[in-house]
């Protein structure tokens, strides 16, 4: 799995509440993804088992909203994301804000 | 309930016709998905409230379902039938029947913009005798040239033949320039 910009986002998103269940527009949001990058990174994840994607059961109180798929990572998908993240983070220790090169003057 | 009803309207006929290229139940699946996401995009709280708001929901469900059909064409392309090879491959020989409908298009474009550009002005029927020929037979060959072409940079085959058609003739410069992908040099002999 190569670890892009996009895809470390979605995996934050998930990370930070990996029990919640994230409709596609949550994702967007979150993410601050366009559909068009969100979704099939999505199918994806899951193609490889790493989310899991179910319909909302069709309650009473939805007041006419038509149900709606819900992704979340799978087991398997939480630990591989901690572990890309956490890699992600090690190999690139140099591109923290701030420290990636001197401010423009600094080094006459 | 959704404030926007009109938006609503097109944007679910974008993903409508988008979820076509998918397979049966798999396009129906994600038309399914991607539908119920308008009505919370079109009553989004975030976007704040206001004669903006309505404006930026309309734009975000817009782009929204633009984003998804684009995600439609790559899951269909992915998911098993290929492109036809019709669009993939050269055309063999001279694209007669192409050239002649863009002709004629382009005489029509002309024709319109010729009739509403004398609308407004003394007419100058002269100036119609060398610009007329040399503006269809300019888009022509860009249409041609277009037609021919294995591939295009930047837009669809389909974008560059409308922009070729509607700016005269600044659309086809821009395809010549731009989208046109420069044809494979020979191999450069071998150092020696």
């Amino acid at each position: 799995m190569k670890l892009t910009g996009p895809l470390e986002r979605v995996l934050r998103v998930f990370l930070a509440d990996p029990s919640a269940r994230r409709y596609g527009y949550d994702l967007m949001k979150a993410a601050r993804l366009p559909s068009g990058t969100l979704y099939p990174m999505l199918a994806r994840l899951h193609d490889q088992g790493l989310v899991t994607s179910e319909w909302e059961p069709p309650p009473a109180d939805t007041n006419g909203r038509p149900p709606r798929k819900y992704y979340q990572l799978t087991g398997e998908g939480i630990r591989v994301a901690r572990l890309e993240l956490a890699q992600a983070a090690s190999d690139a220790p140099r591109t923290a804000p701030g420290t990636a090169r001197p401010a423009p003057g600094s080094a006459s | 309930m959704t404030a926007l009803p009109r938006t609503q309207r097109l944007a679910d006929h974008m993903i409508r016709r988008a979820c076509r290229r998918l397979p049966g139940e798999a396009g129906d699946e994600r038309y399914r998905e991607w539908a119920a996401e308008l009505p919370a995009i079109l009553s989004d709280p975030d976007v704040g409230s206001g004669i903006g708001a309505r404006m930026r929901r309309s734009a975000r469900a817009l782009g929204y379902a633009a984003g998804v059909s684009r995600c439609a064409r790559r899951l269909g392309r992915a998911g098993g039938q290929p492109r036809p090879a019709a669009s993939l491959q050269a055309q063999p020989g001279f694209p007669v029947r192409r050239v002649v409908v863009g002709v004629l298009i382009d005489v029509a474009v002309v024709a319109l913009f010729i009739a509403l550009s004398t609308a407004f002005r003394p007419p100058r029927p002269w100036l119609l005798i060398p610009v007329l020929p040399a503006a269809a037979g300019f888009a022509a060959f860009c249409l041609a040239d277009l037609a021919r072409a294995r591939q295009v940079r930047y837009l669809p085959k389909w974008g560059w033949a409308i922009a070729c058609l509607i700016q005269i003739p600044l659309g086809g410069i821009m395809y010549l320039a731009a989208g046109k992908v420069p044809a494979a040099r020979p191999e450069p002999p071998a150092q020696p």
